[in-house]
C-alpha cells in the first residue's frame, strides 16, 4: 500500500539539462555529491558540508524541524544491489547529519533486494514507478517503533524512490511519523533552475490513477 | 627500457629520480595525484605512486579508463578505438593498463587523436609488460603520464596486475569495459569502480554475449550498458577544479 503523500525537504538543486556555466557547475556539484567527493578549500566532504550547512542555518531552514532530537535517520537504498563496503552516499549523509547532532541515530533498515534502473540517469519513461521501488525493498526491523523517521537520500528526481521507501517503512512502523530529506533535487526544466543552494520544503504526491509521483516543488 | 635500467640509491630514496633516458620519476601520494580521498577511496589506495611523464598535479582533466581483453577481437579493438577517439576529442584523458589488445588500442588512439593518455602499470616503471609495448611506454613517459605503485626493483607478480586495476579505477572518474571474458582482469576493475561509486560502463556486445555471466551480473550492481561512446561524457566532471557552493 503506497502512501498518498510524503513531506520532503532538500537543500541544493541542479538541472539535468542545459549548458550554461551555472548549470554545468550544478552538475559538477551533483557528481561530487554522488561520489561523496570534496569541495571548497580547505577541502570538505560533500556529506559533511550538507550536514554543517543545515546545522548553521537551522533557524531559517523550513525543513529544519525534520531533524528532531529523537529522529531516526534511515538511508534510502541505492537503485542497484550493493556489495559490502561499497560507497553508500545516503548512509554517509545520515552519519554526517547525526554527527552534527541532527537526529538521534542512523538505522540502515531498508535494503534493496532487486535492482531497478537509476532514476537520476534514466529518461522519464524508463524511471521506475514507486510501486516498483516498494516491491524491490525490504525492511529489516532493527528498532522498536520510532516516533520520528527521516528517510535520507542524495538526490530526489520525481520522488518515486522516497515514496516507495517511505511506504515500506510505514507498513512496518504504522505509528511513526515519516518524512524525507534529499541533499539535492533535480530541476528538469533548465529555465526553472535558479542556483544550487536553494533549500525548499515540499511534498511528493502519489498519483494512484497513473501510478507515478509528482514533486511539488 | 627493455630489461632493467641501472638505478642508484638516490633513485631508491628520493622523491624525484632520474631515469637512464634523462627523464624523471616522481614519487607522489594518491592525494597529490588526484586530490583528497574519502575513506572508501582510501581503503585500497596505494601509499605511494611512482610517476613519469609530462603532467601537472593534481590532475585537472576528467579521466576515463578503457579496459578489456588482451586477446581482443577485431570488433573489440574497433570499440576501444571509437570510445578513445570520442573521449580524446572532448578533452578526456584516456587511462589504460598498457597491456596488449584493448589497452594498447585505447592508448594509441588517444595519442593519434592528439589527446592525453595515462598508463597504469602492473610492473615497476623500469620494466615493460608486454615487451612489445616498450616503445609505447617510452612515448607515454615522455609526452603523457605513466604510473606504477610498484617500486623499482620490486618483483613482478601476477597479482600486481589485479592490484593495478584497483588503482586504475581509483584515478579514473569512470571505467569502460570494451570487451571481456568472465575471467578478465578488467572485471576486477569493474567491481572496484562499483565499490567506489564511480560509473562503470560495459559495451553492449559484452552484455549480449550469452556465454558471459559476470558482466550481466554487474548490471544488477549498478553498471550501465554503453551503446554510444558519447554517452560516457554526461557522467564525467567538466573539470576537477575546486568547486564552491555559494549560499
Amino acid at each position: 500500500m503506497l502512501l498518498p503523500r510524503l513531506e520532503y525537504g532538500s537543500l541544493l538543486s541542479y538541472s539535468s539539462r542545459g549548458n550554461s556555466a551555472e548549470i554545468i557547475h550544478s552538475q559538477d556539484i551533483m557528481r561530487k555529491l554522488k561520489a561523496d567527493g570534496f569541495i571548497q578549500s580547505p577541502p570538505v566532504l560533500m556529506s559533511q558540508w550538507v550536514a554543517r550547512t543545515i546545522l548553521e542555518n537551522r533557524r531559517t531552514l523550513e525543513f529544519a524541524s525534520f531533524f528532531q532530537a529523537n529522529t531516526v535517520l534511515v538511508p534510502a537504498p541505492k537503485s542497484s544491489l550493493m556489495r559490502e563496503g561499497s560507497l553508500w552516499v545516503p548512509e554517509r549523509l545520515s552519519s554526517a547529519l547525526v554527527e552534527c547532532g541532527l537526529g538521534k541515530q542512523v538505522a540502515p533498515m531498508l535494503k534493496r533486494v532487486k535492482a531497478v534502473p537509476k532514476a537520476a540517469w534514466s529518461s522519464p519513461e524508463e524511471r521506475p514507478l514507486p510501486l516498483e521501488h516498494f516491491e524491490s525493498m525490504e525492511v529489516q526491523k532493527l528498532l522498536s517503533d520510532p516516533t520520528e523517521i527521516l528517510l535520507v537520500d542524495d538526490i530526489v528526481t520525481r520522488g518515486s524512490t522516497l515514496l516507495g521507501a517511505a511506504s515500506r517503512l510505514a507498513e512496518v512502523f504504522p505509528k511513526s511519523r515519516i518524512r524525507a530529506f534529499a541533499a539535492m533535487r533535480t530541476v528538469s526544466n533548465p529555465i526553472e533552475f535558479v542556483k544550487e543552494y536553494q533549500p525548499i520544503k515540499g511534498d511528493i504526491i502519489y498519483r494512484a490513477m497513473v501510478g507515478d509521483t509528482i514533486r511539488s516543488p | 627500457m627493455s630489461g632493467k635500467k641501472p638505478i642508484n640509491d638516490q633513485m631508491r630514496n628520493g622523491r624525484v629520480m632520474e631515469t637512464s633516458h634523462g627523464g624523471t620519476i616522481s614519487t607522489l601520494t594518491p592525494e597529490e595525484l588526484i586530490g583528497p580521498l574519502n575513506d572508501v577511496e582510501r581503503k585500497f589506495a596505494p601509499k605511494k605512486l611512482y610517476v613519469a611523464g609530462a603532467a601537472e598535479y593534481p590532475l585537472r582533466t576528467p579521466r576515463a579508463a578503457i579496459v578489456g581483453s588482451r586477446k581482443a577481437s577485431p570488433n573489440g579493438l574497433k570499440v576501444a578505438r571509437d570510445i578513445a577517439k570520442t573521449l580524446a576529442k572532448k578533452g578526456v584523458t584516456v587511462v589504460s593498463g598498457l597491456a596488449e589488445g584493448i589497452d594498447t588500442a585505447a592508448h594509441t588512439t588517444a595519442i593519434d587523436e592528439g589527446g592525453r593518455t595515462i598508463a597504469v602499470l602492473g610492473t615497476p616503471l623500469d620494466q615493460s609488460y608486454p615487451s612489445q609495448n616498450t616503445r609505447l611506454q617510452e612515448t607515454i613517459m615522455r609526452d603523457h603520464l605513466v604510473i606504477s605503485q610498484f617500486a623499482i626493483g620490486q618483483p613482478v607478480l601476477r597479482q600486481n596486475f589485479v592490484i593495478r586495476n584497483r588503482t586504475m579505477a581509483l584515478i579514473s572518474n569512470a571505467t569502460i569495459i570494451a570487451e571481456a571474458k568472465d575471467d578478465s582482469g578488467s572485471l576486477h576493475q569493474g567491481w572496484e569502480a562499483l565499490r567506489l561509486g564511480r560509473p562503470l560502463f560495459i559495451w553492449k556486445s559484452v552484455l549480449n554475449d550469452k556465454g558471459l555471466k559476470v558482466p550481466r551480473k554487474m548490471l544488477d550492481y549498478g553498471a550501465l550498458e554503453l551503446s554510444k561512446p558519447e554517452e560516457v561524457l554526461q557522467y564525467l566532471p567538466s573539470t576537477d577544479r575546486v568547486l564552491e557552493i555559494v549560499q
